[in-house]
């Protein structure tokens, strides 16, 4: 049995620092005082101050936010109307299976099919509207489309455990409808709407597929940007840049750690 | 009651839309690198008080897939190669040009106006002009093995890690020559000996894979790749900084005499300062400090006496009359267009 | 349709029962239908149409571009495309793989910490998994550089020359996709181990069970939800993935995902990547379906 906890234990470390190697490494080599080549030449902060007189960049990161935050207050509202419709109210079993396919229909299609899907009927969708030209308004609604099914997901499983009790007490107590929703139902599915908020938020922030085939020059996105830098040449600009979109992550996660405990602890 | 709001809301949105147009920002979707990316427009945003965005692209079929897919309306400026006009005039995807906004039109040299692709320079002017060649390591490689284009295609020799230049009519018409066919062939076992022979390069060790001309570049700055098939300009700058370390040649097969010209989408949003851009670059001094930058040669006649002379005297940059027999212009092939795509793609997908 | 029920305490008629529904359901669905069922039917329709002489797409149906996808093109029979699809489920199968071979002892490891370090340790997972796909990736381009001693140890072991990096190659696409995905197996996979039931654990052992049989019998079963979750969300987007294949594999390792950016972009056939599209899709479903057949009984989210 030792023998074996050695053995889980050692994987597991060596798992992690599998993760964590390459990211290390662009830190690391953020503030390595060179431009090309992979020798150390010595501490510098230099590439972070370039990367904030740096336009290009400072817009990338601008639109990345946007892109975010305009989708997943779209697709959460939609989605969690969506979860309420369908959770309920007595549908037919056909149409509930049906329901089920539809909302799961982008987690079981590989992105790229969506977004080969999205581009082809968005050439088609321009020809109606300018609106369909390639650029961030396309991108939100190519990132709706599947935030919309993961915020319905996530809801309606905690719709489930929540049950009919609560509800059904309520309106024995002569609650109306909108006092239902409003004081009953939405705090009680807080937990979930805020989980599915924060998935879609970090679905969009992470995206590259959907946003890289659906971008326009204005609306580059910092995935996408360096998605092309990296393909010319890899500079220590672009590590900084890596190095701080992960702080970001980091702190994004304890934020997200803190605010769910905080929900979790009654 | 209703008709005066929708009459409101029509003017408004025609007021904005002149509002939006005047003066305002010019968009260039070019090339990455082709110019000091960092001053050339400000120069011009100095001369007209015009704002420039730039959009990069490392193929001309990158650029047209990008037009094609909606990009129409997003560009002011494009900088096609020669034989990709004919495509991007067949479908509509170009907006005449105005001569009479272009007053500086007559500083074109001889050779290059009115070319065949486009007689009267309808919708094009030109930009710049160059080949593409192999850039390497001479401390890597040797002189005498770099004299022909068997270096990267031959099993035999062991040319160091090298990067193929990722477009399709360089790439595939260099291997056709390489093989004794006619550049811009369309014979389909010709076409298939060619697309082989890349595919059978690409899976030797050697091969690191294909990639844009900068990217190459680079990569042989860095260390990281021996050689790389790329276009002249890539190479020139860094070959006179340092040329004990570094060379650029076109093998004696020969390979591509490219001109690239700048032309208007279709639904450019802002023709006027898009006509300014092209008058511009033909000033002399622009067009020259243009040249001076990237270090190819220009169509500019105008310019030629503010060229600087290491330039002009570098048979890299402006090739001598020997090699020039050996550079082919790639033409475009019509509907045999799709054979050479086919092509591509069966070396890319192997 | 007028006759009054009773749902969920309310007393009223099934018409206004079902308008409220139609409320909720709707822009959702809506928006749904707009943007995801119609691209897709227009895609199933465009796969069918061909491309022109220069690059457009013309509307001339036949089943071409599925002739081609198995191999009947203008250069004679080539198994290139298969082989490409069939590569592609099978990178995503060994990504799957081995992402679950590493998540067990990983999730064991967390879930016998005590609560405090287990966020901890739970943080620094979700970590690489929230931070950007591309990131991610290059960041390889940096452990596998010749200056690396990883890239030294392989040319000193004679299987790589002297000098060059580890990619691009097979190993290092294997490499990246692995890394990429095995957080998305772990997460789901913890939360089957979390619950985990340990006296079954010991009951096994009592019996003098082989770890292999204590593993397949007490603990598999009851990480069953968990893991099928995780195998999901890394089988299909790993079916279609090209960020990895593009940076880690160069030119010389393609997978489905790279063809398909390929036909959109630079080969400006759109007919085409419809097709393979779909191809890719059928493969997708087939697969998740014989999965499914062998583990019946399994819930999504």
């Amino acid at each position: 049995m030792r023998k074996l906890n050695l053995a889980v234990n050692t994987m597991a470390f060596g798992t992690m620092a599998f993760l964590y190697l390459p990211l290390m490494a662009v830190a690391f080599f953020s503030v390595n005082n060179t431009k090309y080549g992979l020798a150390w030449k010595g501490f510098t902060l230099n590439w972070y101050l370039q990367l904030f007189q740096n336009e290009v960049i400072l817009h990338a990161a601008w639109n990345t936010l946007i892109l975010a935050v305009v989708s997943t207050s779209i697709s959460t509202v939609l989605g969690t109307a969506l979860a309420i419709g369908m959770d309920r109210f007595p549908w037919p079993k056909k149409m509930n299976t049906g329901f089920d396919l539809l909302l799961h229909l982008p987690v079981i299609i590989p992105d790229i099919i969506l977004a080969a899907a999205l581009v082809v009927a968005f050439g088609f969708l321009r020809g109606i509207s300018s609106f369909f030209e390639p650029g961030l308004f396309s991108m939100i609604v190519g990132h709706i489309t599947f935030q919309v099914a993961f915020v319905a997901l996530v809801v309606r499983s905690r719709l489930v455990s929540i049950g009919k009790d609560v509800e059904e007490a309520a309106r024995d107590l002569y609650a109306t409808t909108p006092y239902l929703l409003w004081n009953v139902t939405l705090p009680l599915l807080m937990p979930g709407i805020v989980a599915g908020a924060m998935l879609a938020f970090t679905l969009s922030l992470d995206d590259f597929v959907i946003s890289f085939f659906t971008a326009g020059p204005d609306s580059v996105t910092l995935p996408l940007y360096i998605f092309a830098a990296v393909r010319r040449v890899v500079t220590p600009q672009i590590h900084a840049l890596s190095t701080l979109v992960l702080l970001a992550t980091i702190l994004l996660v304890g934020v997200m750690e803190r605010f769910t405990r905080k929900k979790n602890t009654p | 009651m209703k008709k005066i709001i929708l009459a409101l809301l029509i003017g408004l949105s025609f007021l904005s839309g002149i509002a939006w147009c005047g003066g305002g920002e010019l968009k260039i979707f070019t090339w990455s690198e082709y110019m000091d990316e960092a001053n050339f427009p400000k120069e011009f945003e100095k001369a007209t008080g015009i704002k420039v965005s730039l959009d990069l692209y490392e193929s001309n079929e990158e650029m047209m897939a990008k037009l094609q897919s909606g990009g129409l309306g997003q560009y002011d400026i494009i900088l096609p190669s020669d034989f990709i006009m004919p495509s991007l005039i067949h479908l509509n995807l170009l907006t005449p040009l105005d001569h009479s906004k272009i007053s500086n039109l007559k500083n074109l040299s001889e050779k290059f106006t009115s070319p065949d692709f486009d007689p009267g320079n309808k919708y094009s002017v030109g930009w710049q002009w160059g080949t593409v060649g192999l850039f390497y390591n001479k401390k890597k490689m040797s002189e005498a093995d770099v004299q022909s284009w068997s270096v990267i295609f031959d099993p035999g020799k062991t040319p160091g890690a090298f990067y193929l230049i990722d477009s399709v009519r360089e790439m595939l018409g260099i291997t056709l020559l390489y093989l004794g066919y006619d550049f811009n062939t369309t014979n389909p076992k010709e076409l298939k000996a060619a697309a082989d022979l890349l595919v059978a390069t690409k899976k030797r060790e050697a091969c690191l894979g294909f990639k844009g001309g900068v990217g190459g570049k680079n990569d042989v700055i860095s260390g990281t790749a021996s050689a790389a098939v790329v276009y002249n300009g890539d190479a020139i700058q860094t070959v006179a900084e340092d040329p004990e370390t570094y060379g650029f040649i076109v093998p004696r097969e020969g390979s591509a005499i490219w001109i690239d010209s700048m032309c208007i989408p279709a639904k450019a949003p802002n023709l006027e300062a898009a006509h300014k851009w092209i008058n511009w670059v033909l000033e002399p001094e622009a067009g020259a400090s243009l040249s001076n930058y990237n270090h190819y040669a220009t169509p500019n006649g105008a310019a030629i006496p503010y060229l600087s002379k290491k330039d002009l005297d570098n048979p890299g940059v402006w090739p001598p009359p020997e090699v020039i027999k050996t550079l082919k212009f790639i033409k475009d092939l019509g509907k045999d267009n799709r054979i050479v795509d086919e092509a591509w793609t069966r070396v890319k997908s192997h | 349709m007028n006759r009054l029920i009773i749902w969920y305490g309310e007393l009223l008629t099934q018409k206004k029962l079902i308008k409220r529904g139609a409320l909720f359901l709707g822009p959702g669905m809506l928006w749904l239908m707009i943007f995801l069922v119609l691209p897709g039917l227009i895609l199933v329709l465009v796969s069918f149409a061909a491309r022109g002489a220069y690059g457009e797409m013309v509307w001339e149906y036949s089943f071409d571009n599925y002739k081609r996808l198995m191999g009947y093109g203008i250069f004679g029979w080539t198994p290139d495309y298969l082989v490409i699809l069939l590569r592609s489920v099978w990178v995503a199968v060994v990504t799957t793989g081995l992402s679950v071979v590493l998540s067990y002892p990983l999730c064991f490891f967390i879930a016998r910490k005590p609560e405090r370090t287990r966020y901890l340790w739970l943080m620094m997972v979700i970590i690489p998994f929230w931070t950007n796909m591309v990131i991610r990736t290059y960041s390889w381009f940096l452990i596998l550089a010749p200056e690396l001693p990883f890239a030294k140890l392989a040319a000193y072991l004679k299987i790589i020359s002297p000098g060059m990096a580890l990619y691009p190659s097979a190993f290092a696409v294997y490499l990246g996709m692995v890394s990429m995905f095995l957080p998305f197996v772990a997460l789901p996979l913890f939360s089957s181990v979390e619950r985990l039931d340990w006296t079954l654990v010991e009951a096994a052992q009592d019996l003098y069970s082989s770890n292999l049989r204590i593993f397949m019998h007490a603990i598999l079963p009851q990480t069953l939800p968990g893991l099928s979750v995780g195998i999901i969300l890394s089988f299909v987007p790993a079916m279609g993935m090209f960020v990895v294949p593009d940076l880690l594999g160069g030119a010389k390792y393609m997978l489905v995902g790279n063809l398909i950016q390929q036909q959109f972009g630079t080969s400006r056939d759109w007919a085409f990547g419809a097709a393979i599209s779909m191809g890719l899709m059928i493969l997708t479903m087939f697969s998740l379906y014989l999965y499914r057949r062998k583990n019946k009984g399994m819930e999504l989210l």
